[in-house]
């Protein structure tokens, strides 16, 4: 039995259906991040888990126990609010004790709870302000102080990190990922930023228009997308979908992509009996930047690399990596090379493709094509395979 | 700065002198009969005025006259008994409308704008409505004898020791709607994520509004109170419709003082510088809380 059971949830307002049969199952100690665009309905599952919202179908169970109608007071979660949504009238000390106060801990239990608290967040100091004296990033310390305090079974956070500026953002990112790993806390996340999904999870949900895309680990969403949509949101910069013929050469089984300097064909090695079946016919291909890179930094131990010739459209170098643009298919493909390459428009260069990572999608369904067909939904059964794995 | 130099100096002349040119008339007429006229009155204050106005400097004549006036006790001792009650009654009813009405209920913008009418009319009618309603003779007393219910009686309109509380009950019927308002607006203004996360932190709903949302309608009670104090300070025709000042004088006012010395007893002198001392006292209560209001901004 999973501790936080999401099973075939449904929301509905009205007529309008905001989550169409949401099933996702995670265990003790997990962080699952809810990511997706704004409307795909994470925010309405959170405020659900949290009781904020009733479930108009399907059931929601927490460490076994059917939490569905308790309310919020008593399902022993803590929330952490976009907007921090502190008490302004309270000082630090109050707002990261109104919900110890509220369940009649004793005084000195409770001054000391905010203590340990404080210190756990290096919020000392601030004990005695009002929240409006703190900037954003007290503010929001203050606000998981509120929820740390009680040690809850689960913890909710809804975009926490969104009103902060860029810095500070990343800084406190990494500070909830060391809380989690040093408290083993159980966390479900809301984000639409996929960086802070990949960072902070150790499960993804990628949510689109109320219906779950896809569940796993942020490796195997990044590696192993169940559709277009998912390879197209998860990664920046974004996956590279290619439009491609399948075709058989002789023995091989290849795709085919129009360039202007004439056809590519790349070997076909992964989901080969899959795409077998869509001989003569077109797919789209998905291939990280990071696979399509410069020959010298190709990485020919793990992954199997394909040379091409190719014009290069458009050179953008960020310091860290060269990104190269280049026209395949009909589209601008960016590719991964090392910072030192000297390459300008227009000049034509040597690109190593990792074949191996390149998965295929039906253009029509936006389904991903592959061998293994059982693997392909973030199903129930699956996650508890996965849950177990873990 | 791209017009041609020609027309630039009669342009940006007018540009510049048109504003004044425009508000002066106004200015001057508001100059005249409201900074003047209270200078006036001041002055009337110190003279030895009686039914005509008489520039013969009488020194404090007057005020001692004023303040050892019986009816200007009585009237006094009313203003506070009206003012703290209307003030009072008007802010806990109005704060628990809004309250009510900010659970989400169904007709809420209706039973809004029910609540708001009183305010669209005149002290005149309130009073007038009032004073046929809880008259002995003809409202709610009549009514409910000829109901049935012969031993009723309400008839504090015409009784000395009570009739100042009629006047506070149409008061407060016409200004509680109004406050509601404003504190309707206030609860609106509240995020909602806090109303949330005191949910989860399990705080009962009184405890929500006594300890997280009153305290943030700091700014609304302090607004509210302003408003209220400065309306029954001028309270004048509301109980010049409603009582005259009766019983006796047992509703009078400062306003209704003021009124019947200047023109009914041609005391001009005494009439004024209870006026002047009815700006002193709205003053001392609007000044701190516009300099406090204006002030905020800049900090």
């Amino acid at each position: 039995m999973s501790f936080l059971h999401i099973h075939n949830v449904h929301k509905r307002f009205g007529e309008t259906h905001v989550l169409k049969g949401i099933d996702i199952a995670i265990e003790k100690g997990d962080f699952l991040v809810l990511v997706g665009p704004s409307g795909c309905g994470k925010s309405t599952l959170l405020n659900m888990i949290a009781g904020l919202d009733a479930i108009s179908e399907g059931e929601l169970l927490l460490n076994g126990e059917r939490i569905n109608d308790l309310h919020p007071s008593r399902r022993d979660i803590a929330m952490v609010f976009q907007s921090y949504a502190l008490y302004p009238s309270m000082t630090v000390a109050g707002n990261i004790g109104f919900g110890l106060e509220m369940r009649k801990v004793p005084k000195a239990k409770r001054r000391e709870a905010i203590q340990r608290a404080a210190e756990l967040l290096q919020i000392e100091n601030l004990l005695n302000r009002k929240p409006a004296q703190l900037s954003g990033g007290q503010r929001q310390r203050v606000a998981m102080g509120r929820a740390l305090v009680r040690e809850p079974q689960l913890f909710l956070f809804d975009e926490p990190l969104s009103n902060l500026d860029a810095k500070l953002r990343v800084d406190m990112r990494t500070e909830i990922k060391q809380l989690h790993q040093r408290l083993g806390t159980t966390i479900v996340y809301v984000t639409h930023d996929q960086i802070e999904a990949m960072t902070l999870a150790t499960r993804i949900a990628v949510m689109r228009g109320g219906e779950l895309q896809q569940l796993g680990t942020p490796q195997a969403v990044y590696d192993d997308p169940n559709n277009l949509f998912v390879a197209g949101f998860m990664g920046s910069p974004s996956m590279n979908l290619i439009t491609a013929r399948i075709e058989r050469h002789d023995d091989a089984l290849v795709a085919r992509i129009e360039s202007p300097a004439g056809d590519v064909t790349l070997p076909i090695v992964r989901d080969r009996a899959a795409l077998e079946t869509w001989c003569d016919r077109d797919v789209i291909l998905g291939l990280r930047p990071e696979a399509i890179t410069d020959p010298a930094s190709a990485n020919r131990q793990d992954g199997e690399i394909f040379e091409a010739t190719l014009e290069v459209a458009l050179v953008e170098p960020t310091g860290a990596d060269l990104y190269v643009v280049t026209r395949l298919g009909g589209r601008n493909i960016n590719a991964r090379m090392r910072p030192g390459a000297s390459l300008s428009p227009g000049q034509s260069t040597r690109f190593a493709f990792d074949v191996s990572r390149m998965v295929g999608f039906d253009p029509e369904s936006e389904a991903r094509i592959r061998d293994d067909a059982a693997a392909a939904m973030g199903t129930a059964a699956q996650t508890e395979t996965l849950g177990q794995n873990a | 700065m791209s017009t041609p130099p020609s027309s630039r100096g009669i342009g940006e002349r007018l540009q510049h002198w048109l504003p004044r040119l425009v508000l002066s008339p106004s200015f001057v007429l508001v100059l005249f009969f409201v900074y003047g006229f209270i200078l006036w009155s001041t002055w009337i204050s110190f003279s030895n005025s009686g039914m005509l106005p008489d520039y013969t400097w009488a020194g404090t004549r007057q005020w001692s006259r004023l303040w050892s006036s019986w009816t200007w006790g009585i009237a006094l001792h009313n203003i506070w008994v009206f003012g703290l009650l209307y003030i009072v009654s008007c802010t806990v009813l109005g704060l628990l409308l809004a309250i009510l009405l900010d659970q989400r209920i169904r007709a809420e913008g209706t039973l809004r704008t029910i609540y708001l009418y009183p305010m669209a009319l005149s002290f005149i009618v309130t009073g007038t409505a009032w004073q046929w309603f809880l008259n002995p003779g003809l409202g709610l007393e009549r009514t409910m004898h000829s109901l049935g219910w012969e031993s009723f009686s309400f008839n504090w309109l015409i009784d000395a020791n009570m009739a100042i509380y009629t006047v506070v009950i149409a008061a407060v019927w016409q200004a509680t709607g109004f406050i509601m308002a404003m504190f309707l607006a206030g609860l609106r203004g509240i995020d909602g994520e806090m109303i949330k996360a005191a949910q989860i932190d399990g705080a009962p709903t009184w405890k929500i509004y006594g300890r997280i949302i009153i305290p943030q309608l700091r700014p609304v009670f302090l607004s509210a109170i302003v408003v209220l104090a400065h309306l029954a300070i001028k309270s004048f025709d509301l109980i010049v419709a409603m009582t005259g000042g009766g019983p006796g004088n047992a509703t009078a006012v400062p306003a209704t003082f003021m009124y019947s010395y200047a023109f009914s007893r041609n005391e001009m002198g005494i009439a004024s510088a209870s006026a002047v001392f009815m700006l002193a006292v709205i003053a001392a209560l609007i000044i701190p809380y516009l300099y406090s209001e204006l002030r905020e901004p800049r900090s």
